[in-house]
């Protein structure tokens, strides 16, 4: 293996693991505020569709991307709307979103597009290198030759760090998927910040879906997120829900995936399902040996009852 | 009060269920025969579900037939999603693909007086009411490996399927020996995505089959298709270097790399069937479809990369297919 396809492979590995990461974060900033929500892969379809309309009709993917991440906050609301004001059970609705949402999102673009034997195609986001950092040999077009989304949400695992770790607001944050009656009598507002990160979870999911068909691959086609929502679920918990531990997961995963379509191409004799498995071996085997002594939010699944004692 | 509600709105609810049942029977005399198709990607997939959708609407058209379909069911909902077409009165169940045998049997044995076709079905399934419509995987495979024998100069060209059927097996195995027999040196590079509709992970396989010197590209996993054709273009550029046969409709002009299509008519042979339902001369029989009734056939050739003397050289290539005079 030569240098060149090292280098391949890792760009590939990027590319692979960027909308995972958004989902991730989503899950993550979720999970902080003790909303489990498992219905990321419906957000993630309705994200990919409404950024892709937008896409295609505007011919703006940074459109694209915003249409879509306030696609998946709208479906995210109906979620929060019944986990935290009603109080209902969240593994319950986030499997409703996940039955609900990309059936809504092939209804419309079938209304859309009616049925042929080709799909519609947008535009796709340029990469914007960074002059002078690009020209660096192998890690340039790695790490400065990307769609500014991958740029962005590097940014977000920085960010998301150290707003849990050293912020007054982001420790707030996490006492409300801790332990919530301790917030509330510490005047935190416990119902707001739910809904909060539900508008953050529904952003960032409807982001990593719009990713998908704007900055990715240029058509829309029911199932293109193709069980990446729930890999992303994995990868939270995977990452002991913190920014940089899912940051970890996420390229892990990519990385394997990305080797293993690499390892099934010239070779016949071994069958490809082998090689389909890797990335979730590897994911098995490293949950296993890292351990699982941190345990997540305390208050996380469970419904939050302001008056009950 | 809220009982009260809940009464009303059962009670709208029938009503609804009872007027929508009120129009079935039609005029006696001149009966509507319907047919409806059962499928388990989506229909508006681009490829598989599209190219099946569309040949029913076809067909049916041609002999003046209603049509309905289901997508997107699950293995579990095969069976039952047959039966409530059987309960409606639907005269002809169509079912595309080789997984839904099973189902199909089954039901097919509770309900005698309903015809059921199944695409790429095996030869021996036919039974009184089951016809299977099998296009011939070995040719279709055969065309796609003459046109890359020919036009392959990197020696290398790439194959990615969707899972692992029989018939995606066998157009592997035909595409590289059909292009063996042209060009000795070549070699197919072949991988499956694991899906049909993970047009990210398509993109990502034919990437990497590009930097293994991939030139020519045949598939057989309708929406990851797309994906791929897109990672071609985008290593093309602005000089088409490396080309894809399209396949099953004729994709001529989808993309820029589409350099000829392999063409599976199933309306044709759908349209058998349903002749066959309205004359009450269906069940036992196998319709195949191949380059002899026309059901398989050569796409329209792109004339900015394919150039005429190729042209005459594949066509030539492809009647010998036909005459079976093309050597394995």
């Amino acid at each position: 293996m030569n240098w060149i396809a090292v280098s391949d492979l890792l760009i590939s590995a990027v590319r692979m693991a960027t909308p995972l990461l958004f989902v991730a974060l989503a899950e993550l900033y979720s999970e902080r505020a003790g909303l489990v929500n498992i219905g990321l892969d419906g957000l993630m379809s309705f994200g990919a569709l409404v950024g892709f309309l937008a896409c295609y009709w505007t011919g703006n993917p940074f459109l694209g991307v915003l249409c879509g991440a306030l696609g998946g906050v709208l479906v995210n609301m109906i979620y929060a709307f019944c986990t935290v004001t009603l109080a209902g059970q969240q593994i319950v609705y986030g499997m409703a979103i996940n039955i609900f949402a990309p059936a809504l999102a092939s209804f419309i673009y079938r209304v859309v597009f009616g049925v042929s034997s080709t799909l519609a195609q947008a535009t796709l986001m340029k990469t914007v290198a960074i002059p002078g950092l690009k020209d660096i040999p192998f890690l340039g077009k790695l790490l400065f030759d990307q769609t500014p989304m991958v740029y962005a949400v590097y940014l977000l695992v920085v960010v998301t760090a150290v707003y849990f770790n050293r912020t007054k607001s982001g420790l707030n944050y996490k006492a409300v998927g801790e332990y919530p009656k301790a917030a509330e009598t510490m005047g935190i507002n416990v119902i707001r910040h739910k809904y909060f990160a539900s508008v953050i979870c529904g952003f960032l999911a409807g982001m990593g879906g719009a990713y998908l068909t704007t900055c990715y691959v240029n058509t829309y086609s029911d199932g293109i997120v193709a069980g990446r929502g729930f890999i992303a679920l994995a990868a939270v918990i995977f990452g002991r829900w913190s920014g940089s531990g899912v940051l970890m997961a996420c390229l892990l995963f990519g990385f394997f995936d990305a080797l293993q379509l690499r390892l099934q191409i010239g070779t016949d004799l071994i069958p490809y399902q082998l090689f389909q498995m890797i990335p979730y071996v590897m994911t098995l085997i490293a949950l296993t040996l890292f351990g699982s002594r941190i345990a997540g939010p305390k208050a996380k699944g469970k419904p939050y009852y302001r008056e009950e004692r | 009060m809220k009982k009260a509600l809940a009464l009303l709105l059962a009670l709208c609810l029938a009503l609804v269920a009872l007027s929508a049942c009120a129009k079935g029977p039609e005029a006696p005399g001149e009966k509507t025969y319907r047919v409806a198709m059962i499928c388990d990607s989506s229909i508006s997939d681009g490829g598989w579900g599209a190219a099946c959708y569309n040949g029913m609407v076809a067909a049916a058209e041609k002999r003046g037939w209603e049509t309905a379909y289901t997508d997107s069911i699950d293995q579990s909902a095969y069976a039952d999603t047959m039966i409530s077409y059987c309960d409606l009165g639907y005269d002809l169940i169509f079912a595309p693909g080789n997984q839904y045998s099973d189902a199909v049997k089954q039901v097919a044995a509770d309900y005698p007086d309903v015809c059921f076709a199944v695409l790429n079905g095996a030869t021996s399934l036919p039974t009184e009411n089951i016809m299977s419509m099998l296009p011939n995987a070995d040719q279709i495979g055969s065309i796609a490996g003459i046109i890359a024998g020919l036009m392959s100069k990197s020696n290398v060209i790439g194959f990615i399927g969707g899972m692992e059927l029989d018939t995606t097996k066998s157009k592997l195995a035909h595409f590289e020996s059909a292009a063996q027999v042209i060009n000795p040196a070549i070699k197919a590079v072949s991988a499956y995505a694991g899906s049909f509709n993970d047009t990210a992970k398509g993109m990502e396989l034919a990437a990497s089959m590009i930097n293994e010197g991939a030139d020519v590209f045949f598939g057989d996993a309708s929406a990851v298709d797309s994906g791929a054709r897109q990672a071609i273009d985008q290593a093309n550029g602005d000089t088409v270097r490396i080309i894809d046969i399209g396949q099953p409709a004729d994709l001529l002009g989808q993309n820029p790399c589409v350099a000829c299509s392999v063409v599976t008519d199933n309306a044709a042979m759908l349209a058998i069937c349903l002749e066959k339902c309205e004359t009450g001369t269906f069940g036992n029989e196998v319709v195949f479809g191949s380059l002899e009734n026309n059901c398989v056939y050569l796409g329209k050739f792109n004339d900015a990369l394919i150039d005429a003397d190729t042209q005459a050289k594949i066509l030539d290539y492809v009647k010998q297919l036909q005459e079976g005079t093309f050597s394995k």
